[in-house]
């Protein structure tokens, strides 16, 4: 019966392994420069798949061989320093190994290029707003007090970089192919966080702070927006969405958006025309 | 052998105060404290003061917990492969994945492991008559039950329990897109600091009793791991659970007073159907306080689980623990890790970037001594002759279950990698590996190797490899294919699973949760072994395993009150003293003095 | 092991601990188990001091001025500091008056011991009562509350509240403790062996002595809590 045993153990290393390499669920596509962190992730199931091969079919040979005999003759032996002293500098060398890759992608991944285009992403309770660079190509200051119905985004409307920001009140948003870019996540209620798992990036929103993130998108395409921090009942349903396109769909795009500027105009009227229907 | 040397031992408190009888030793005894005596039926079996009860009593209320925390799994498993069927809405979704959550790693893994293993091995294994204050002991108890009462009642209040996810994290924990933001989350943290008050008191009894009362010649070093595992559990526990018990203050006080602790200005409704009128708090602080407390609760539960699956594994395979000095300090050097790296659960929380390097770089430090475990278990089992007796399976099954878990941490302790993977079903595969299923594993394995001394009769050996083959194979198929769930990006705590036109793992999902139904029915074959074997199962010999460790060399089995009759025990070795070439038998328990051994060249530790 | 016998230096130290039966040796178990509980304790003041250092680093107001907040007027003028100087000071002297207390518990002087207990707690009681007065002050008269401060950010009342309350906490119960070792020593149960209420078991002069020691210690944390609160 303890054949079974055995081959129980071996089935599930070797099963692992298989569905490891045969499984049809694996990354979804990369659109984005981050293949660095595909590669460490690949890097390390090699690391780690070593080890787990080695030690499991180990264990599996141990079971095998040293089944329950009565006359068995078994080792004494409490402790074996050299052998020990082996095992932990070949682990802190593995470690390394894995440290080294892991460390470098955190390294770019925080250092955002110059010029890099900026994008802010504002978070609420349960969708998202983007809100764009005018020609100045600098984003307005913002502060939550100033939010109002007429001021969604709490600009502040002393600051002239704010008027030609030009604000996506959509959860919609385009940017263009190989430009890198830039993301300010600003959340004005609750923990969020951006993520769109074909960029691999992420990065919470918390309120009360502006964190960000950078990566380049490489592929044209349409992707989704997920919440990936629990943000109430909400949360699994917190979707948008994110096209990638060549230049000229972007500046058509881009074209439609509205500035903050207009948007001041319009709400002027619009309260105008309230004012008067009230009287 | 001491076996059955047939002395009366009439339990009389007068004895113990000095053992004048004869021996050669000097006393064994500490005059530290009498024994406390019951006298009532009540004073017996409810509200006892010996360990090996209340030890007991903690097993039976956290597997009761445990079961709640199963339910509420496979409704969500339900809910996630078969939505049709509407057995949860988002609300109770996330209601259950808190309490879950929740209920499993604190009320259940943690209690049970301190307060029921602890409690019944630590005296048993030290050779001490009960822990140090018994009267303290027994509180701890009842107020762990209270806990446990405070967190259920949470399913009856107005809201509900709080649905915030188990790390309750402000501010969204106390606003109002979030169930049981008021009345839930007051009780889940008055649960939280009655479970603290709770454990305090039990675990300043273990901590001492291990410290100050072992019995003559057990050294620190010829403790069982076990008890090792246990007492650094402990530790950790008791410096790292104040960071809980403040963070759940702070909390409390934003909750039910509306100060700004964690919570900046924010624009949302709170509790109170209001406006959020606050200002200038920091929701990272929360972040911090808690994994403080976090990181090291999950050694909480894993060292514990170590210590016992290398007795487990050393006895069943009939061979010394390999290495025993370097497990010993492998588990100090986790312990003390575990209190520097808790930041890796918030690479993307929003901190400052720099501390990345740090915490990633302590982190994965901690795999050395973790790695030097795995290797001292497999070079335990070479050259050993095992035995594949129940507990021995499932310390196997706990091997490649936490070597799995364990490399996977690989992934998510490292920073750059942790980015694409963290918030994913990667974590929720690799945290179930880790703290989930290996631990669990373990318990199963512990209860079928103890259950002998605690009820003087045998578990059912058919009954138990059905439930292992059962609960291992189907546990490992739950979680395995979720690591890749994970590399597609499907986020966790969805209530609908995600699925987008790019990663599709319909099919996979129902899978799931089909096995997750049959490993958790397949839970009564466990229960219906425990009930039916305490009652008639086969009885068991004395010292069934062959083991060393003191809590076999009872006089009586299941020991008595007072544990070991007239006199303590007196100890001359390690517990791992097995195969000892030159010996008789193919085990020298700690008690046998070499004089009764002599020619076995046993080592000296 | 005979401590003669033992190797040199950290050696020798290592060989001692891991000893058998017991690391601390010639403790009681109940002392041993207040140093554990202080450790434990002294970390639950740590992270309340530390969240306090990063709370106030991030407020969005400024902190408040601690000689402003804290002032009171004693015939007109204003002299800042003054009542938490008195209740820091009655506090200190009670950690004399705890050890004198020690000191003839361990002569078994019950009439001195006895006197000694109640006057430590007198002056607990006393700092309990001006840490009432104070927050009463604070609160109607000038209007500072957890969740609001005219003087600043708000957080810090919510700081001031949650740890001076903390404290002020550990403080009461030590001095409900006191008063009852105080009875037990006046009653003699230490020398007669007389058995506690709820445990049933017999205690002895050490319970003073272990009660010193957590008395210390809250003293010894209100200093930490004064310099952060009312130095800076
Ligand atoms: C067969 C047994 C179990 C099943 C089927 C199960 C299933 C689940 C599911 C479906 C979730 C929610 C995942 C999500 O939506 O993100 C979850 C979360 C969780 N489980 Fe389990 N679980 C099991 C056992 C355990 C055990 C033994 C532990 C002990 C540590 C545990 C700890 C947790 C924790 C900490 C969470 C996270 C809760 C949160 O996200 O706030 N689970 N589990
Ligand atoms: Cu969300
Ligand atoms: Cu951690």
């Amino acid at each position: 019966m303890n054949i079974f045993v055995v081959i129980l153990f071996l089935a599930v290393v070797v099963g692992t392994v298989l569905f490891h390499i045969l499984s049809p669920w694996w990354f979804t596509p990369l659109a984005s420069n981050w293949s660095s962190i595909d590669n460490a992730i690949l890097i390390t199931f090699w690391v780690t798949g070593f080890v787990f091969v080695a030690l499991g079919l180990f264990l599996v040979y141990c079971l095998w061989k040293y089944q329950y005999k009565k006359n068995r003759k078994v080792e004494y032996k409490p402790e074996n320093k050299s052998l020990e002293a082996i095992l932990v500098v070949v682990s802190a060398i593995g470690v390394i190994a894995l440290l080294a890759p892991g460390l470098s992608v955190w390294n770019d991944y925080i250092k955002v290029p110059k010029g890099a285009a900026k994008v802010e992403v504002l978070s609420y309770q349960w969708g998202w707003n983007f809100r764009l660079p005018g020609e100045d190509g600098a984003l307005g200051k913002t502060s939550i007090h100033n939010i109002t119905d007429d001021n969604p985004y709490g600009l502040d409307l002393n600051d002239p970089n704010g008027k030609d920001d030009l604000l996506v009140q959509d959860a919609d948003l385009h940017l263009q192919v190989g430009v890198d870019v830039e993301f300010l996540l600003r959340s004005i209620d609750v923990l969020h966080n951006f993520y769109v798992p074909e960029f691999r990036a992420k990065m919470d929103m918390v309120p009360g702070m502006i964190t960000f993130y950078w990566f380049t998108p490489t592929k044209t395409g349409e992707y989704e927006i997920l919440c990936a921090e629990l943000c109430g009942t909400g949360h699994y349903a917190m979707l948008g969405t994110v096209v990638v396109e060549e230049e000229s769909d972007y500046s058509n795009w881009l074209a439609q958006q509205t500035s903050f500027e207009q948007i001041l105009a319009q709400n002027k009227i619009k309260n105008k025309t309230i004012q008067l229907a009230e009287k | 052998m001491p076996e059955g040397d047939g002395y009366d031992y009439k339990i009389e408190a007068k004895a113990y105060t000095a053992s004048s009888s004869g021996a050669s030793v000097s006393p064994a005894e500490s005059p530290d404290q009498e024994l406390y005596h019951s006298k009532s039926w009540w004073t017996t079996y409810v509200f006892s003061q010996d360990a090996k009860y209340i030890g007991i009593q903690y097993f039976c209320a956290a597997t009761a917990i445990a079961v709640l925390g199963l339910v509420l799994s496979v409704l969500m498993r339900v809910q996630l492969a078969y939505p049709g069927l509407n057995v949860l809405d988002p609300s109770t979704y996330y209601q259950a994945i808190t309490m879950h959550g929740m209920i499993m790693v604190i009320f259940f893994l943690t209690a049970l492991f301190l307060g029921g293993f602890g409690n019944f091995l630590i005296p048993l294994m030290c050779g001490a008559r009960d822990m140090v204050f018994p009267y303290v002991n027994m509180m701890s108890f009842w107020i762990f039950l209270l806990s446990l009462l405070v967190l259920v009642a949470s399913y009856l209040v107005p809201g509900g329990p709080t649905g915030a996810g188990w790390t309750l994290y402000p501010p969204q924990v106390i606003t109002a897109g979030t169930p049981g933001n008021l009345w839930g989350l007051v009780l889940m943290l008055v649960s939280i600091v009655l479970f603290v008050v709770g454990f305090t008191m039990g675990g300043l009894n273990y901590v001492i009793t291990v410290l100050q009362a072992r019995t003559r010649g057990m050294t620190l070093m010829r403790m069982p791991l076990s008890v090792w595992g246990i007492f650094v559990a402990t530790i950790i526990a008791l410096l790292a659970f104040p960071a809980l018990l403040v963070g759940g203050l702070m909390l409390l006080l934003d909750t039910v007073l509306g100060t700004s602790f964690y919570m900046p200005a924010i624009i949302a409704t709170s509790n109170f159907g209001n406006e959020v009128s606050t200002e200038g708090g920091s929701p990272l602080l929360f972040q911090h306080l808690f994994w403080f407390f976090g990181h090291p609760e999950v050694y909480i539960v894993a060292l514990p689980a170590f210590g016992i699956v290398s007795d487990l594994i050393s006895v069943h395979a009939r061979r010394n623990i390999f290495g025993y000095r370097m497990m010993v300090w492998a588990i100090i050097a986790i312990a003390a890790l575990s209190f520097i790296v808790w930041a890796h659960h918030m690479y993307i929380a929003g901190f400052t970037p720099w501390f990345g390097f740090f915490f990633a770089s302590t982190t994965l430090m901690i795999a050395i001594p973790t790695g030097i475990k795995m290797y001292n278990w497999l070079l335990t089992l070479w050259r050993g002759n095992i035995r594949f007796t129940v507990p021995m399976l499932f310390a196997l099954a706990f091997f490649i279950t936490f070597l799995n878990g364990g490399l996977t941490g690989m992934f998510m302790g490292n920073v750059g990698t942790d980015i694409a993977l963290s918030d994913t079903y990667f974590v929720v595969a690799h945290f179930h590996f880790t703290i989930g299923i290996a631990p669990v594993l373990v318990v199963f394995g512990a209860v079928y190797h103890w259950f002998p001394l605690a009820t003087g009769r045998m578990l059912d050996e058919g009954l138990g490899k059905i439930h292992f083959w059962i609960t291992f194979v189907g546990a490992y198929m739950i979680y395995f294919p979720m690591h890749y769930q994970g590399l597609q990006g499907v986020p966790r705590r969805y209530f609908e699973m995600y699925n987008s036109s790019q990663a599709s793992s319909s099919g996979l999902n129902e899978f799931i949760t089909i096995v997750t139904i049959v490993v958790a029915l397949s839970q009564l074959i466990f229960f219906y072994n425990i009930i039916n074997s305490a009652r008639a199962g086969k009885k068991a010999k004395k010292n069934p395993w062959d083991a060393n460790s003191l809590e076999w060399q009872t006089p009586e089995m299941p020991p008595k009150h007072g544990n070991w009759g007239r006199t303590l025990p007196v100890v001359y070795r390690w517990p791992y003293d097995f195969n000892v070439p030159g010996a008789s038998k193919d085990y020298i328990p700690q008690n046998v003095s070499p004089s009764q051994v002599r020619g076995a060249k046993a080592e000296r530790t | 092991m005979n401590r003669s016998t033992l190797p040199k230096g950290w050696d020798g130290f290592a060989h001692d601990w891991a000893a058998d039966q017991k690391v601390f040796k010639g403790m009681s178990w109940g002392k041993a188990m207040m140093w554990i509980f202080l450790l434990s304790d002294t970390f639950i003041f740590s992270c309340l001091l530390i969240s306090l250092l990063t709370g106030r680093a991030s407020t969005a107001v400024s902190w408040p001025d601690a000689s402003v907040v804290f002032g009171l007027e004693v015939f007109g003028v204003s002299v800042p500091l003054l009542l938490i100087a008195i209740m820091t000071f009655v506090l200190i002297s009670s950690s004399g008056t705890m050890a004198i207390a020690v000191k003839y518990g361990y002569e078994k002087n019950r009439k001195l011991c006895t006197i000694f207990l109640l006057l430590t707690a007198l002056c607990g009681a006393a700092f309990v009562s001006m840490q009432a007065f104070e927050w009463t002050k604070l609160i109607v008269h000038e209007g500072v509350s957890p969740w609001g401060n005219p003087f600043g950010a708000e957080q810090f009342g919510a700081f001031f509240f949650m740890i001076t309350g903390f404290h002020g906490t550990h403080v009461t119960i030590g001095v409900i403790f006191l008063l009852i070792m105080a009875r037990k020593v006046w009653r003699g149960d230490f020398d007669s062996g007389r058995r506690g209420y709820f445990t049933t078991m017999k205690s002895d002069y050490l319970a003073i002595e272990i009660m010193g020691l957590y008395w210390h210690f809250v003293d010894l944390v209100w200093v930490f809590i004064f310099a952060f609160f009312y130095l800076w």
